[in-house]
């Protein structure tokens, strides 16, 4: 390391979060992201892995705890029922992509992508349709250009809509379940994509069900359950030998393996 | 019984008239009463509960009254409490928006419902401000997704105008019975006025399905 000290990308304090009193889904998280990591959240479905990426992007208010990001704070609540701050400049730099596909089902594959670039922006619309023509070919969809989201597949879809939240230069992209709405042989060529970030040392947490996948991109496991992180570690450790009987059995039950 | 429809052939020019009269009426009050429906529906998405309150109170009165009595209502009341005078058509027009905004009103509310949350969340994800995931995600969706309601509604319109001939207005229906009391020929005015009336809105009907049908292929996702 050249870098005696490097600042955390993301840091999260005592997150707390809860839907009415009866419901609390995330229960004091603590969670410091390093830049250049790619974090594979793991968890029992219900465990609040969705809340944490959606409250990570501000859709979602928080009753205690706060986010910083690059070192600025950017998601900090004023308490239990009071309202959630939210730093939009500081949001901009993170992506999403959901398990839904939430393309723009009225404007065709470019129009999607460039958006938000024209409007937040204020970018150039031929320059932003020049990068998105660009970004779609490296994807493979350099002929979907033009097409409605509803005559592409599943797998295409995910696709476009990571290329849409690419348009926006992301300094971290957060991925939920984003292969677990597709048909089995359109997964490989989402998570190709998703990989070829990786290789270009994009920062990003993903939720995933899919072990191969987690293996291979993961540089860090986080097994989240019951709204705390149970088990943190390298995905040797976490998927190969977990230390946590919690951890364990369910890496067993859901990816059907015995260590 | 004996049917001659030969006697209408005179006719002609004054069912002409009649039929331009009530799609004179039905373009005005399509174009008055969408712009109504469409502000009145946003109305009753609103905040304000007082904004709210009142869209709703115009909206449930305008559809749970029978259209003829609103048109004696306002040919014959809403003169007095203006203390002006309507021109016939005035009052025709007026009636008409106001019953074609509460029921278009209506379709666009479903239809901004229809824009699911993911939408909204996709558009926070990407930074987009308010204004610009109001006018360039919700309502061109929410547009799309009515344009096939609508133009029932308008098929509705155009029917409903024949109300306005009891009043007096000189539209298709009231032409036509004048033609069934001048000639005491009933059967045959009435059959051809309702031909009349079928030929325009059959065809918009069967534009409807079309419509609907690619709509929806486009937006389904
Ligand atoms: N909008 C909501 N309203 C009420 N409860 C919710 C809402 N969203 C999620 N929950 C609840 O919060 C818990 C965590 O959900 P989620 O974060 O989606 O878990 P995961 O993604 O790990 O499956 C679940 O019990 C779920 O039922
Ligand atoms: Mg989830």
């Amino acid at each position: 390391m050249t870098m005696p000290f490097s600042p955390p990308l993301v840091r999260m304090q005592n997150l707390h979060k809860s839907y009415g009193p009866e419901i609390q889904v995330l229960k004091g998280l603590d969670i410091e992201m390093k830049p250049g990591e790619r974090v594979v959240v793991i968890g029992p479905s219900g465990g609040g892995k969705s809340t944490l990426l959606r409250v990570m992007m501000g859709l979602e208010k928080i009753d205690s705890g706060s986010i910083t990001f690059g070192g600025k704070p950017y998601i900090s609540s004023e308490g239990v029922g009071r309202k959630t701050v939210i730093d939009t400049e500081v949001r901009r730099s993170i992506g999403m992509v959901f398990q839904h596909y939430t393309l723009f089902p009225h404007l065709n594959v470019v129009q999607n992508l460039i958006l938000a670039p024209c409007k937040v922006r204020g970018e150039r619309k031929a320059e932003a349709t020049e990068r998105a023509i660009a970004l779609l070919s490296r994807f493979g969809l350099g002929a979907k250009a033009k097409a409605f989201p509803a005559q592409l597949s599943g797998g295409q879809k995910q696709r476009v809509a990571i290329a849409r939240a690419l348009m926006l230069d992301p300094k971290l992209m957060l991925f939920d379940e984003v292969t677990s709405a597709l048909d089995p042989e359109l997964v490989a060529e989402v998570e190709q994509v998703i990989l070829q970030l990786a290789n270009q040392n994009m920062p990003m947490m993903i939720v995933t069900h899919d072990m191969w996948f987690a293996r291979n991109i993961a540089s860090r496991v986080i097994f989240c359950a019951g709204g705390v992180v149970v088990e943190d570690g390298p995905p040797e450790q976490v998927l190969g030998s977990p230390k946590e009987e919690r951890t364990k059995d369910f890496i067993e039950r859901v990816f059907h393996i015995r260590q | 019984m004996d049917l001659n429809f030969s006697v209408l052939l005179r006719f002609q020019d004054a069912l002409l008239l009649g039929l331009w009269m009530t799609i004179k009426l039905t373009l005005i009050c399509m174009v008055l009463g969408c712009t109504l429906g469409f502000l009145v529906g946003l109305a009753r998405t609103s905040r304000n509960v007082f904004v709210r309150g009142l869209s709703s109170v115009y909206v449930e009165f305008f559809r749970g009254t029978p259209v003829l009595i609103q048109l004696f209502w306002i040919f014959f009341c809403l003169p007095l409490l203006l203390g002006v005078e309507l021109s016939n058509l005035t009052s025709g027009v007026i009636a008409l928006t106001l019953y074609m905004g509460a029921i278009t009103s209506e379709t666009f509310r479903a239809s901004l419902k229809s824009v699911g949350p993911e939408q909204l969340d996709a558009c926070v994800a990407l930074g987009l401000p308010k204004r610009v995931q109001v006018t360039s995600v919700v309502l061109p969706q929410a547009v799309l997704r009515a344009i096939p309601t609508l133009l029932s509604n308008c098929v509705s319109l155009f029917k409903e105008s024949a109300l306005v001939s009891a009043v007096g207005m000189a539209d298709l229906m009231f032409v036509g019975q004048n033609i069934s009391n001048n000639t005491a020929r009933p059967v045959e005015a009435l059959t051809i006025v309702a031909l009349i009336y079928f030929a325009i809105a059959f065809p918009l009907t069967r534009a409807v399905s079309i419509i609907e049908a690619r709509i929806l292929k486009k937006l389904a996702i």
